[in-house]
């Protein structure tokens, strides 16, 4: 069973500056860290390969530097990375990223499952994976807590805000894993010695996807920040109800329909 | 001059500071309250590929750098416990093993120190000597094939623990041999663990050897040379012991700054008052300072230079500042610092150990200071 991991370098946080005139985040530069999430799905992949055998791609859209967040998947026992690295490909949107990312992994061709974290921790648009089982035509089964394979059938449990339900379909699909799906390993030093001195981080450019090229990056992208701006936050006045439970209560009840709260 | 770490040295710093947060940190109130380590943790390290970190792979270890081992225990160090410790001990111990070892005792000795079944020692101090080669009192005396060892060593790191160490002793001539030796021999016994100022759980005993056999084979190094490789050790294992206070600095430096940013005086956070802000830029450049010269002599190993005299400058410049580091630390928490709860208290209390153990600030200075005296350069 081959699997192909989508990741993403994200900036740590507090280290990101916006570009006033973009809208879009400046990632040159800033520290980044391979997003917290994508670790659940590499983990994932890793724990269904131990069990079926297999391959697993991890692949990226992002700057040169985002080669960190590969080669932290690779340490983790990734056997392939693959980097999409353009300069045509900068500013792009959630659906721009995932027609690149869909792009090369028709390119890879070996898959039976996609696997991504539910969001990252910069966008947190959740869009991307699902944008990309919609443009490679695959089911997608959002928010696993738990993966199971059957032959050919991947059955997860789905988080939902109330409960619990269970999904499955054929492979090939796009599934997105939770946070509480599993405690990512830790590298051992071995490993992230391997990754960074025999494993190869593949560097894909768009003239290696081919494509419209329309499609890519800020031009390609259908959203447009018209304003960036950082949240005023203006100091409140506390005020303390004192008396008995009940009347406490009341009073809370009282106070919040003054204000429309209520 | 490069100062920049290679993408594998920050990954390897990463991954030392999950596995600290993940697995020592939640344990370290059963070992204080215990002084003791849990069976678990050394295999922990063994999985982690922590253990002889230098040693090539053909023996069990992943031949990486003096400098990538000296930046592991940097972040393990800020856990301020005795379980980081062990790693820089599996690490000393099977480096030495390797580097004196004949092909045999490599193949026999070195893996076991690396896959984590065993708990490495190194058995030089008696009750009548620290660092004095001529006070040795144990003794090894031939006999057929053996060499059987009579004597009390003191204060052996994980000497109760099992697998295999290095003692020493004089031999029929009168040197001081080292000998590799099976802790479960026949006639080897220990004291229980002496109870530490901080360090719980370093498993610190007394050792007895009472007619213990050891194969003349298991000889480490040249017959009569175990003085020599027990300096070389002590070279190494000085600049583990500072890669050590650098972490265990930094934390307090972090400690420190997250405590005086919430303590409030007067309605503002005592980091705005000038008294606080010049502690805490001293405790930063003075650890800025230790670090460097940390990297600089570990890359002085990794590039097969003498480390004896560097090292010994080393400790004897780190050791001090770092004590200081871990006092204005104490001084910025106040009251609190003296309370069990905050982990200052810990650090300081682990922070004091290291002018005396693995050779005396005081002895650095004898060194170092020999070492110009003889010095052709004026």
């Amino acid at each position: 069973m081959d699997i192909v991991v989508c990741i993403k370098q994200v900036p740590e946080t507090n280290e990101i500056g916006w570009d006033p005139k973009t809208g879009t985040l400046i990632r040159e530069g800033a520290g980044g860290i391979l997003n917290r999430n994508d670790k659940n799905a590499l983990e994932a992949a890793l724990q269904l390969r131990e069990q079926h055998g297999g391959l697993i791609t991890a692949l990226s859209m992002g700057p040169a530097q985002a080669d960190e967040a590969l080669r932290e998947a690779l340490s983790m026992g990734i056997d392939k990375a693959i980097l999409l690295c353009d300069s045509v490909f900068a500013g792009a949107d959630t659906l721009s990223t995932a027609y690149a990312l869909s792009l090369a992994i028709n390119k890879i061709m070996r898959f039976d499952l996609i696997l991504c974290g539910k969001e990252t921790s910069d966008g947190m648009t959740a869009q991307v994976a699902p944008q990309i089982a919609e443009f490679l035509h695959l089911p997608q089964l959002t928010g696993a807590t738990e993966i199971a394979i059957e032959n050919k059938l991947v059955r997860i449990k789905q988080r939902l805000e109330y409960g619990f339900r269970i999904v499955e379909a054929f492979f090939p699909a796009v599934i997105t894993v939770e946070r509480g799906i599993n405690q990512p390993r830790i590298p051992p030093m071995d490993s992230i010695m391997e990754a960074y001195r025999d494993k190869e981080v593949q560097v894909w450019g768009a003239g290696d996807l081919g494509g419209d090229s329309a499609r890519y990056g800020l031009k390609g992208s259908p959203t447009q920040s018209r304003n960036i701006y950082t949240k005023q936050v203006r100091k409140g006045k506390v005020t303390i109800l004192e008396g008995e439970p009940d009347e406490i209560a009341r009073n809370l009840i009282q106070l919040l329909k003054q204000k429309d709260l209520l | 001059m490069d100062f920049t770490l290679s993408g594998e040295s920050k990954m390897m710093v990463k991954a030392a500071r999950d596995f600290a947060e993940r697995e020592i940190e939640p344990i370290i109130p059963r070992i204080e309250e215990e002084d003791a380590l849990p069976d678990d943790i050394l295999q922990k390290f063994a999985k982690a590929r922590m253990l002889g970190m230098m040693i090539p792979k053909e023996y069990g270890g992943i031949g990486s750098t003096a400098l990538n081992v000296i930046l592991v225990l940097e972040e393990l160090a800020k856990t301020g416990s005795a379980a980081a410790f062990l790693v820089a001990f599996c690490n000393s111990v099977a480096e030495t093993v390797y580097q004196w070892g004949s092909e045999d005792i490599r193949k026999r000795f070195v893996p076991p120190l690396c896959d984590g079944s065993s708990y490495p020692a190194m058995a030089f101090t008696e009750p009548g000597t620290g660092s004095d080669p001529t006070a040795i009192t144990t003794t090894a005396t031939p006999d057929e094939d053996y060499y059987i060892l009579n004597g009390t060593k003191r204060f052996i790191s994980h000497g109760h623990g099992k697998g295999y160490g290095v003692f020493y002793a004089n031999d029929e001539t009168g040197r001081i041999t080292a000998f590799v030796a099976d802790k479960s021999s026949e006639g080897y016994t220990c004291s229980k663990p002496w109870a530490l100022m901080g360090l719980a759980g370093q498993g610190l005993v007394d050792v007895f050897l009472k007619d213990v056999k050891v194969p003349k084979e298991n000889i480490l190094g040249e017959k009569g040379k175990g003085f020599h490789i027990l300096l070389r050790w002590i070279a190494g294992e000085r600049i583990q012991q500072m890669a050590f206070m650098v972490g265990m600095g930094q934390e307090c430096l972090n400690e420190s700054l997250k405590f005086a940013k919430e303590r409030m005086v007067r309605g503002r956070p005592v980091t705005a008052m000038q008294g606080f802000q010049w502690m805490l830029a001293e405790m930063h450049a003075s650890i800025e300072a230790c670090r460097w010269w940390t990297y600089r002599v570990a890359s002085k190993q990794d590039e097969g230079d003498d480390i004896q005299v560097d090292s010994a400058a080393l400790k004897l410049f780190v050791v001090p500042t770092i004590q200081e580091v871990a006092r204005k630390a104490l001084q910025i928490h106040g009251s609190y610092g003296y309370c069990k709860d905050y982990k200052i208290e810990r650090l300081y209390r682990t922070i004091a150990h290291a002018g005396i153990t693995a050779s005396s600030t005081e002895l650095q200075k004898t060194i170092v200071g020999s070492a110009l005296a003889r010095s052709k350069e004026s």
